[in-house]
This record gives structure tokens, sequence and C-alpha cells, in this order.
């Protein structure tokens, strides 16, 4: 990031930028960065983070987290909360991947006797996950059920023995968002997404086998509340969202909303921050909408998840039910939701609007799963295939400070083109091989682009956020065994 | 004709600037430059053909929707594109066009990268001289 004397430093790892920065802005952008994370974020960050902040109705800031990088309208690692009445929302600062999210399950098993089954683990389940350009999943739902599917989304699948009795309680929102409609979505979107149930989609998205990782962090207390009890228990990541489905209810809306402003006069400083007041019928409409494709990815990364359980149970000869199977958690991390919060003295409804971010809800809260309430709820941080993840909860602090958010990721510091000029994806696989990572992508293109080297260090960004105090660290997972879409 | 890939702009996508002497060039020079992005095309054959025929309130909104279009018969049709044979109207609300390609076939085509959606970030058809220019960044 370009040195720049408008940004004001707050505590060891938050800044921020005050509404004399932009002409327009009506509320302070804040920035959670270490030193290091600051001086390399893109310029871009710092730019549509202030112009988030120009949107009507925005309420206290608009914030970047620490894995923040340059988005289209938002910026990637944005949160920004708006007053229900007043304010407006925005089909760009949720993104075209509605409810883009992660899904952690635990095993029983312990990394010894799993490391010789590994590659027939990736192999099965790849071959069971469709991954790449334009896949279809294996389930063939009729376009009839897409109403029932979007409106109940994991609870659906319960009803349908597609899921556990007790998955739904541990997705976030219980596994389906309140609001849906599905007559505010397109033909167009229905026809993509009905036949994308179950795959993986391509980009950044992966399924990985895990292990705990204590050398670098474990805290053997809390890690215990989520059935981590070995300091080399296997686990499963899951990172996708609402395929076809999602992208084109964005698209749709897009071009609603921006024919739409000039009838409010609502002037916005990048053509993807279209936005129109929540209240208005067209905000309403993309609400639902946007409910029905949220609904829809949780119900994608269940049908991956049944996928997952049926390969560990070929391999192990072991019901998934004893090999302790059960989600730890889902959360979303590309979504707008009307919360209720306390800021300014008094409590009150705003929608709040996380893109590339994830809910941090803490102790107590009464969204937060019976099963984790004293603690806090899951927070799941995917890194990248080569560096690892993490598992952190909620805190107090978040619902206080940042309406209940945390990071998401490690993010990007470098372009997918720039990224595939560094390093040949046959390559790439060679080494992640020695270091024991088995991959299995769907193109080598696709493997290259995702490369360690164009991520920030996610043990940084974590380290960032829990210094914050707006989650706290319970678990680092290394990749033992990656599928790449 | 020609379309060149920004590696600085939005990092997690893919954005580029294509460019043509004609509106009707710019369509196809976009057109080819998803196919690029999803698929090598000296891998793409043309055995199917689509006739595609769209209409929006402006030039902008046009190939917008262009672009979307090939997207949603990527999904829905498992369709790649190589050959565009595209005539846009005079007043740039309207057009007509014949796709070349064939479905996606996992064993025989190189694929890259699948296409999300087409953003509204640095959007826009422009008249540089005599050239027509855009932006174009991908949600990848």
């Amino acid at each position: 990031m370009p040195a720049n004397s408008a940004i004001k430093q707050v505590s060891e790892v938050s800044w921020e930028i005050p509404v004399s920065y932009k002409q327009g802005m009506h509320v302070p952008a804040r920035i959670y960065a270490t030193r290091k994370l600051l001086d390399n974020m893109d310029s871009g960050v710092i730019e549509q983070a202030t112009n988030v902040a120009c949107l009507p109705g925005i309420v206290r800031y608009s914030y970047a987290m620490a894995d923040a990088h340059w988005g289209y309208g938002f910026p990637i690692g944005g949160v920004a909360a708006f007053d229900t009445e007043n304010g407006v929302i925005s089909p760009g600062g949720v993104g075209f991947d509605v409810n883009c999210g992660m899904r952690l399950i635990r095993t029983n098993l312990r990394f010894p006797e799993v490391k010789p089954k590994v590659k027939e683990l990736v192999d099965l389940i790849f071959s069971l996950v469709p991954a790449g350009v334009g896949v279809k999943g294996s389930e063939n739902f009729a376009q009839s059920q897409m109403g029932d599917i979007t409106s109940l989304g994991v609870r659906w699948c319960a009803e349908n023995d597609l899921a556990w009795e007790d998955d739904p309680q541990h997705v976030e929102e219980g596994g389906f968002i309140k609001g849906a409609d599905i007559s505010k979505v397109s033909r167009q979107a229905i026809s993509r997404g009905v036949s994308q149930f179950g795959t993986l989609g391509s980009g950044n998205h992966y399924l990985e086998i895990q292990a705990v990782d204590p050398a670098r962090y474990l805290d053997r207390e809390l890690a215990k509340e989520f059935g981590i009890v070995h300091d080399d228990q296997v686990m499963v990541m899951i990172h996708c969202g609402s395929r076809g489905f999602g992208h084109q209810v964005c698209s749709d809306y897009l071009r609603t909303f921006e024919s739409g402003m000039r009838r409010f006069g609502i002037e916005v400083r990048d053509r993807d921050l279209a936005c129109l007041p929540f209240s208005s019928k067209e905000g309403q409409d993309y609400y639902s909408a946007m409910v029905c494709a949220a609904n829809f990815a949780f119900v994608n990364r269940q049908i991956i998840v049944n996928k997952v359980r049926d390969a560990f149970s070929a391999v192990f000869h072991k019901d998934a039910e004893s090999l302790d199977m059960h989600l730890i958690y889902d959360v979303c991390h590309n979504v707008a939701k009307v919360e209720n919060h306390s800021y300014d003295g008094a409590k009150a409804k705003v929608l709040v609007h996380r893109k590339g971010a994830t809910r941090s809800f803490g102790p107590g809260h009464p969204d937060v799963p019976a099963a984790y309430r004293d603690i806090g709820q899951p927070v799941i941080i995917g890194g990248s295939m080569e560096t690892g993840s993490y598992l952190l909860v909620g805190t107090q602090k978040a619902m206080e400070d940042t309406f209940g958010s945390t990071a998401h990721g490690s993010g990007r510091t470098m372009s997918r083109t720039a990224a595939k000029k560094e390093v040949r994806g046959a390559e790439l696989q060679r080494k992640m091989l020695d270091r024991g990572i088995y991959v299995k992508a769907a193109t080598m293109d696709g493997l290259a682009e995702e490369a360690g080297m164009a991520y920030k260090d996610i043990s940084e960004v974590v380290e960032t956020m829990d210094r914050a105090g707006i989650s706290k660290k319970v678990a680092a997972l290394r990749p033992v065994g990656n599928i790449k879409g | 004709m020609t379309y060149r890939f920004l590696p600085d702009v939005a990092l997690a996508d893919i954005a580029f600037e294509a460019e043509s002497d004609s509106v009707d060039g710019l369509f196809e020079t976009c057109a080819l430059a998803i196919t690029d992005i999803m698929v090598d095309p000296k891998t793409l054959r043309a055995t199917t053909k689509r006739k595609l025929s769209l209409q929006s309130e402006n030039l902008d909104r046009l190939l917008y929707d262009f672009m979307t279009e090939l997207i949603v018969l990527k999904d829905v049709d498992s369709l790649l594109f190589g050959d565009f044979d595209i005539k846009v109207t005079a007043d740039g609300t309207s057009l007509e066009a014949v796709a070349k390609g064939e479905p996606i076939d996992r064993e025989r085509h190189s694929l890259r990268n699948d296409v999300k959606a087409v953003t509204m970030h640095l959007f826009g058809v422009r008249r540089q001289g005599r050239s027509w220019k855009t932006t174009v960044v991908l949600d990848i």
C-alpha cells in the first residue's frame, strides 16, 4: 500500500481513515492489519473501503479485515452494516458467489492411520465430487423442487435423508436463512443451478483433508469443545458456494439495481456498488432471491459432505457415524443478513454485508448453536492449499467492534495471471507431494493460480484478528490431501 | 482486434482489456477472451451452432448480457464456443449472433477456469479515436 498520511493508527492492529479522506464518506473506514499487512495491502482496498463508506445508510464504519484485497465494488474482506430503514442493500456487497462459505467436518481418525490412505481418499472424493468448468452434479432434482430446497436449505436435506439429524444445527442460521422467495429468482438462475448441486466449482474452491497442527497452534481445552481431542486428528474442510444459481441472481439484480438507482437519486463510485434502499421493492426482491441462493449453497455443501462421508466409509470400511464424521460448523462468508446489534448505546436491527468476511458471534449469543453457546461460534478461516487453515471462535469483542465479524481467509497478494507466470501447475503438484500434500486438480492452470505464494501469510492474518480480539484461535490445520476445483 | 489480460486488477479474479475497430469486433473479442479463460481454444472444435438474439437498453448492457449469455450456455448446456459471427444493430441495442463450438469434453478439452460472472467493476464500452474498447473483470 502506498504511504498515506490519512491513515491513522488506532491500536497495534487497527487503523482508521477519516471521513475527510474522500468527499461523500458518511463513516470512517477501519482496517485490521499489522503494520506489515497494511504496508503490503493493495491500494484497491483503501479506495474500495472508502467507496463503501459513501453508501447511503452505512453505520459506524466501513471495515476491511486483515485478509482484505482488491475485489469489485466492495473489497474482498469487507464488512458494512446498514440501517434497515434508511440504508441500502447491494448485490455487489454480497458478491456473485452468494454464501460462498466453509464447512469443517471432524473424524475420529488420527493422521498415522490416514496417511497411507490419503491418495485413495483424494482420488475417490475427486470422482464423487465434480469440480472444474461447467460440471454437473450427481443429484437429479427437478426444477419444481427448487422452491422447497432453496427455502428450507439443510433442513430440507434432513427431511429427505440427505443430512444427519444434527447437521442443520451445526450450520450458520440452523441450515437456512429465513425470507426466501423463489418467485424472485430468474428462470436462468434456476436453470444454471438445478444440475449443479454437489459440485465444487473452480477458482479458489477446494476440498481438503487436514490434520490438526499443534506445532503451529492448538488450544487443547477449547478444541475439545469441538470434538478435537487428538493432536493429529484428521479433519475435512470444504470451500465452495452457490454455483451458477447464486452467480446469476447477482448478475440479474445488478442490472435491476443499476437502473433503479436513478429513481432514488443514488450515485455510486463503482458500478458494482449499485445499491437500492433495503426497504424498496427491488431491495426486498433481491434479499429474497439472495436468501434462496444462500440456502442453495448450504445444500450444495451438504451434498458434498454426504459424498465425503461415503468416501471415508468406503476406504476405512466403517460407517461414517462410527468415524464420528459430524459437522463442526458451516459458515457463510459472502452474504447480507438482518441482525440485531448494539452500537452507539442503542440496540438496532442492521443489514450486515459480509463480502469475504465471516460472522464471529461470541459466547451467549442466541444464534450460536446450543453446543457452542458458552464459547462462541466456530469461525473457519481457509488458507491456501499449501499453507493450511485455522479454526477460531467468535468473541464478545467482535459483537462490540465489528458487528460480529472477522476475516475469512488468507487473502491474495498476487493475481491469477501473475501466479501462473511464477509457477507451473505440474511442478507445484510435485513439490507439494514432496512436502506430504497429495493434490488432485481439475486443471493444472487452476492449480498454479492457487499456489501459496499468491496469498498472504495466513498465520499473520489470524494472529491479527486474534490480537484485535474479534476472533480467538483454537487450532491450526495443515493440508495433507487436496482437491482443487 | 485484440485482448490482453490485466494482471494487476482485482487479484482474485481475471480482468482483460479488449479493443477492436468495430462494435461487432469488440463483442467477438470479448467472447474469445472469455473462451480463452475457460479452455485452450486450440482444443475446441466447431461441431455445434447456436443462434443468439439479444436486446438491451444500450451498448454497455448489450455487451454485459452477451457475455453473461455465454456463461449461462456453459452452465446450462455445457457448451463452449470458439467461433463467432456477430452483428450489432447501429443503435447498439440488439444483436444477432451465431456461435460455433462444442459440448465440454473433459478428455479432449484442455479446460482452465470456470467463469462465474461478468462484474460491472471498471466495465463500460468506450470509443477512443477509431477504436472501440472495454475493460472486463470476470468473477472466477
